[in-house]
C-alpha cells in the first residue's frame, strides 16, 4: 500500500531543516525556495505549520494541465510531472489549492514533492517526528489515538477535580 | 585528504563512554556515580550524605533537580561553623 | 569553487554601497564570522575611535557554514568597539537571520558612518538598499521587525533590529532578531542606536552551492545524531537552557545578592522543571522551539501567566533570564523571571547586565551606598520583586537619576555614585559577570578573567572541567588537534593544568563562531560533542575547502590572536581592574557560603591564580605582560597587521 506524508504541525519547532535538506538533497544546492516542503510562520504567536503536496486523488494540478504532463504514480502515491512534456505554463501553480506546486524561475520548471522516491529526506531529519511517512489508510487511526488519549486524560482529570471537591 | 580519512572522530568514539540512568553527586570532592531508583523523587549520596530532589527528563534520564534545601543548609551552616566563617 | 561569498561595506552618512568577493586566502587565514570580524574590525576602526561616534564600524555576519547543509548554522555574529567596555564588543544569536543574509547575497556587513535620520538597510538577492525608518523608531523589538515587513510588503522578511534600549544608547542594549534571540552582551544593539540604523532586513531566494551535496547530506544525518544523542542536549530539548541555571544552582554556582550568596536557595519556582511546567500549561505539550536547522530545540515558548503582562506570548526564559532576575536579585519567583525576561526582549537590552546592575545597586542600597534619593523613593531592596521590574524599565528609558545611571554601564555609574561602589562591582572589562559564581572552579574563573569581550561564559568556558571526567577522557579532548602532554586534573576545584584547557576552549569556540554554527553543538557542555576533527569534514563536503583540524586550530587562535591585538590597541593592561585580565577582589577576598558541603567556603587563591594566567598567557604565545611575544605573531602570520586584505 502507498504511504503519504503525515504532518503534525504541534510537533514543528520551526527549524526549516526539512526545507534545507529537500533543496540539496534534489537539487544539490542549499536554498530553500527550492525546497518542496515550506513551513509557514506565525512567529508573534509561535505557530508554525509545515506545508507540502497533500498528492491528491483528485489533483486539480492534473486536472488542470493543459498538456497532461501530470500523472499519478499508483506505486508510490504520488502525483508526478514529467518534464519532457510540460511546457512550463505554471497552470498548476495557480491550480493547486495548498500552495504546494511550485515554480523554479532559475531551471524555468515547475517542482513539487516526489516523495524522494520512496525514501523522504524531511522525514529523515525531523528528529521531533513532525513529519513522518506512514500508510496512507493507517492514518486516520494514529489520529483515533491521538484523539482517545485526549478523551481519556480529560476523563481522569475530571474524575480527579470531582473527588478533590 | 585528511579530511576524507574514515572511522570515528574523537569525539564520536566518546559515544561509548556516556552512562545512563545515574548522575554524579554535586559535591566536587565527592562526585559519586549516584543511581537513583526508577522514577523516584529523591536520592541520598550513599558517600556524603547529601540530599537531592530528582528529576527524570525521560525514563531513562534522570537529573539532579536541586539540593533537598533543609540539609543543604543545615549541612552549609555546620560546615561554616567549622571553618570560623562568619 | 563553491565558496563565492561576499562581502558588502555600507557607508550610512553618504549612502555609499560596494560588493567584494571574500576572497581564498583571507578565508584559509580568518574562516568567516567571528574570526573574520574580527580582522575587519582590526583593519576598519582606528585605534581609539569613539565606539558611538560614525567611525566605529558594525560588522554582521554569518559563518563560512551559514546557509549550507550543516546542522545549525543559525548563528548571527555583530562586532564593533563597544560602548560599554571601549573594548572588544562582539555578540552572537540565533534564529534565521544569518542564513536568510546568504541566501541574499552576503556573508559579512561592514557598516560605517551615521545615517542623517532613522533608516534600515535592506538586502534582496544581491541588491542592498538604505530606506526611511522614521516610522520605525521607537517601536519595540518585534512591532519593529513587523512594520518592517509591512513597508516591505514581505511577511518572509528576516530581520536584526536594535530596540528602544538601543535607541537610547543604553550601553548594553542587543541587536535582536525574532522574539527572543539576541546579540546580547557589550552593546551592540547601541552601536546600532548611535549610527541611526534601526535594523537590517534580508530576504533571499540566491543558489548556495554545496560542494558535495551526497556527502555533506549524509555527514549532516550523522553529526545531527552525534548531538541528539547527547545526555545534555536531550535535557535541553525538553527543559531548555533553564536546566543549565538549575543544575549550577543545586551545587552553588550561581551568584545571589550580587556576590554575596553563591546559591539562590529555596528558588522551587524558577527552577526548570517548574518553568517547563508553566510554558506546557501556557502552550501546549510541545512547547519548544528552535533556531534554523537545530534538532536541539532548545528554547521554550511561554505565556506570562499572570500580572500586568498576562497572556503577552515570548520565548525562552532562558539561563540567564533565570540569573539575572531570579537568583542574582533573590527574586527567585517565575512571574518575575518571566516577566523581566519578556521586558528585555521587548526593549532590546542584555539581561545579564542588567540584572547584575541591578543586583549590584540593590547591595548598594542596602549598605546605604544609595539611598532613596538616587533610586528616587524605589524601595530596592532584595528580594522586592516590583523594584527588579520597575528598574528595568528606568534602566531603557534612562528614567530617573538611577536608571539613567545604570544605563550608561557598571563603571560609568560606579563613578558617579562613588564611594566604594567600584568595590561591590561584579565585572571584567566594565562587563558585568553573568549569573555565575566562579569561587569554587578556578578553571572558570580564569575564563571570565581572561575573555576576549569581557566577564564571559561563551568564549572559552571548560563547563566540561564539571563533570569529573576520568583523566584519560580529559587527554583525548584536550590533546586533539594538537598534542599536549602537560598536567590535567579531573577535579575542577584545582588549578592543574586548566590553563590549558581555558586556551584549548577559546580555540575551540573562535571555531564554532567561524563555522556560524551554535556553541550547543560542541564540546561546550557535553564531553562527546563534535569539535576541530569532525568540523575538517563538514567544512569540505560544504565548502570544498580543504583545512585539517590542526589548520582549523592555527585560524582560531590566529582570531583570538586579533581580537587581543584589538583590545591591547584600545587600552588593555594585565592586571587593570577596569580593562584587564583580572578580578574583582571579592572572588580573593570571600569564601563561598552556601551549596554542596565541598563549595562551601571555597574562594580564589590568588597566588595560583596569578600563576594561572601567567601560564595561559604562555600557552597563546603572550609574555607576562599579556602581549604577544614578536615569534608568536610571526607564526600566525600577524606581523603585519593591519594588512587591509579586505
Amino acid at each position: 500500500m502507498a504511504k503519504t506524508l503525515y504532518i503534525d504541525y504541534q510537533k514543528c519547532t520551526g527549524c526549516r531543516l526539512c526545507e534545507l535538506v529537500c533543496a540539496v538533497f534534489h537539487d544539490g544546492i542549499s536554498n530553500p525556495a527550492r525546497s518542496r516542503i515550506k513551513v509557514m510562520k506565525w512567529e508573534s504567536e509561535g505557530l508554525y505549520i509545515p506545508m507540502s503536496c497533500q498528492q491528491c486523488q483528485d489533483a486539480p494540478c492534473m486536472n488542470v494541465c493543459p498538456v497532461k504532463a501530470i500523472s499519478r504514480d499508483e506505486e508510490l502515491g504520488r502525483i508526478v510531472v514529467d518534464y519532457d512534456v510540460c511546457i512550463g505554463c505554471r497552470a498548476c501553480v495557480a491550480a493547486c489549492p495548498f500552495g504546494a506546486m511550485n515554480f523554479n524561475a532559475k531551471d524555468k520548471q515547475v517542482f513539487k514533492c516526489d516523495l524522494c522516491d520512496g525514501d523522504p529526506q524531511c522525514v529523515r531529519f525531523c528528529e521531533v517526528k513532525a513529519i513522518e511517512y506512514l500508510e496512507v489508510d493507517d492514518m486516520s487511526i494514529y489520529k483515533k489515538r491521538d484523539a482517545a488519549t485526549r478523551i481519556s486524560v480529560a476523563g481522569k482529570e475530571a474524575v480527579a477535580l470531582q473527588a478533590a471537591m | 585528504m585528511t579530511v576524507e580519512k574514515e572511522g570515528l572522530s574523537t569525539a564520536e568514539s566518546l559515544r561509548k563512554a556516556r552512562t545512563y540512568g545515574k548522575f554524579r553527586c554535586h559535591n566536587p570532592t565527592c562526585m559519586e556515580r549516584i543511581q537513583p531508583e526508577k522514577g523516584k523523587k529523591t536520592a541520598k549520596c550513599p558517600t556524603c550524605g547529601m540530599e537531592y530532589r530528582v528529576h527524570w527528563v525521560n525514563p531513562n534520564l534522570p537529573r539532579i533537580r536541586g539540593p533537598v534545601w533543609d540539609v543543604n543548609r543545615k549541612l552549609a551552616e555546620a560546615k561554616l561553623k567549622e571553618m570560623g566563617v562568619k | 569553487m563553491p565558496l563565492d561569498r561576499k562581502i558588502a561595506y555600507i557607508d550610512l552618512t553618504t549612502g555609499d554601497i560596494q560588493t567584494k568577493p571574500i576572497p581564498l586566502d583571507v578565508r584559509k587565514k580568518f574562516l568567516g564570522g567571528r574570526g573574520l570580524d574580527a580582522y575587519l574590525l582590526y583593519n576598519h576602526t582606528e585605534k581609539g575611535c569613539d565606539p558611538l561616534g560614525p567611525k566605529n564600524t558594525l560588522m554582521v555576519s554569518g559563518g563560512i557554514l551559514t546557509a549550507t547543509c550543516a546542522s545549525a548554522t543559525a548563528r548571527t555574529q555583530i562586532m564593533a568597539n563597544s560602548p560599554l567596555t571601549g573594548l572588544l564588543g562582539s555578540a552572537n544569536m540565533g534564529g534565521f537571520f544569518a542564513p536568510e543574509m546568504a541566501w541574499a547575497g552576503f556573508h559579512h556587513l561592514v557598516i560605517k558612518g551615521k545615517a542623517k535620520h532613522p533608516v534600515y538597510i535592506y538586502i534582496h538577492n544581491g541588491e542592498i538598499e538604505i530606506r526611511d525608518a522614521r516610522d520605525i523608531w521607537g517601536k519595540p523589538v518585534t512591532d519593529a521587525q513587523w512594520a518592517i515587513r509591512d513597508d516591505l510588503g514581505d511577511q518572509e522578511v528576516k530581520s536584526c533590529v536594535c530596540g528602544p534600549a538601543g535607541e537610547n544608547l543604553v550601553r548594553f542594549a542587543n541587536v535582536m532578531t525574532g522574539i527572543k534571540n539576541s546579540g546580547g552582551r557589550s552593546g551592540m544593539g547601541c552601536v546600532m542606536g548611535s549610527k541611526n540604523l534601526k535594523g537590517v532586513a534580508v530576504r533571499g531566494t540566491m543558489d548556495i552551492k554545496i560542494a558535495r551535496p551526497t556527502e555533506a547530506l549524509e555527514y549532516n544525518k550523522r553529526f545531527i545524531d552525534q548531538i541528539v544523542s547527547a545526555k545534555v542536549n536531550q535535557t535541553q530539548g525538553v527543559l531548555g537552557t533553564p536546566f543549565i541555571w538549575g543544575a549550577t544552582n543545586s551545587w552553588g554556582g550561581i551568584r545571589c545578592r550580587n556576590f554575596q550568596y553563591n546559591q539562590c536557595e529555596y528558588a522551587d519556582d524558577i527552577e526548570p522543571e517548574r518553568i517547563d511546567e508553566i510554558c506546557e500549561e501556557t502552550m501546549g505539550p510541545y512547547h519548544m522551539t528552535g533556531c534554523f536547522g537545530c534538532q536541539v530545540h532548545c528554547r521554550a515558548q511561554y505565556k506570562i501567566p499572570e500580572g500586568p503582562y498576562a497572556g503577552v506570548y515570548d520565548e525562552g526564559p532562558e539561563y540567564t533570564s533565570q540569573g539575572a532576575f531570579g537568583g542574582e536579585t533573590d527574586t527567585p519567583r517565575a512571574i518575575t523571571v518571566l516577566t523581566g525576561n519578556h521586558l528585555v526582549d521587548k526593549f532590546g537590552m542584555d539581561n545579564l547586565e542588567t540584572g547584575s546592575l541591578i543586583s549590584w545597586a540593590m547591595e548598594l542600597y542596602e549598605l546605604g551606598i544609595i539611598t532613596s534619593k538616587e533610586t528616587d523613593g524605589l524601595d530596592l531592596r532584595f528580594g522586592n520583586d516590583d523594584a527588579v521590574i520597575e528598574m528595568i524599565e528606568r534602566i531603557c528609558y534612562r528614567k530617573g537619576w538611577l536608571g539613567d545611571a545604570l544605563a550608561d554601564g557598571g563603571i560609568a555609574a560606579s563613578e558617579k555614585i562613588g564611594k566604594h561602589s567600584f568595590d561591590y562591582l561584579i565585572q571584567v572589562k566594565g562587563m558585568s559577570n553573568l549569573h555565575s559564581d566562579e569561587r569554587a572552579t578556578p578553571a572558570l574563573a580564569l575564563n571570565i578573567a581572561t575573555g576576549s569581550r569581557g566577564s564571559d561564559h561563551l568564549r572559552s568556558r571548560p563547563a566540561i572541567d564539571l563533570y569529573h571526567l576520568p583523566e584519560e577522557v580529559l587527554r583525548k579532548i584536550y590533546g586533539n588537534p594538537v598534542s599536549y602532554d602537560g598536567p590535567l586534573s579531573s577535579e575542577h576545584t584545582e588549578y592543574i593544568g586548566k590553563p590549558w584547557q581555558v586556551f584549548w576552549q577559546e580555540n575551540c569556540y573562535m571555531g564554532v563562531d567561524c563555522l556560524g554554527i551554535c556553541k550547543y553543538h560542541t564540546t561546550f557542555l557535553g564531553a562527546t560533542l563534535p569539535n576541530f576533527e569532525d568540523w575538517s569534514k563538514v567544512i569540505y563536503y560544504n565548502t570544498g575547502l580543504e583545512m585539517t583540524p590542526e589548520e582549523i586550530w592555527e585560524v582560531a587562535r590566529r582570531c583570538n590572536m586579533i581580537e587581543r591585538l584589538f583590545n591591547l590597541r584600545e587600552g588593555l593592561t594585565r592586571d587593570d581592574l577596569k580593562k584587564g585580565d583580572m578580578l574583582n577582589h571579592r572572588y580573593f577576598d570571600e569564601p563561598c557560603r552556601r551549596g554542596a558541603i565541598d563549595v562551601v567556603g571555597k574562594m580564589i587563591d590568588k597566588k595560583k591564580f596569578i600563576k594561572m594566567i601567567d601560564e595561559f598567557y604562555e600557552h597563546k604565545g603572550l609574555d607576562q605582560k599579556g602581549v604577544p611575544k614578536p615569534e608568536t605573531l610571526e607564526v600566525l602570520g600577524l606581523e603585519n597587521e593591519p594588512s587591509h586584505l579586505v
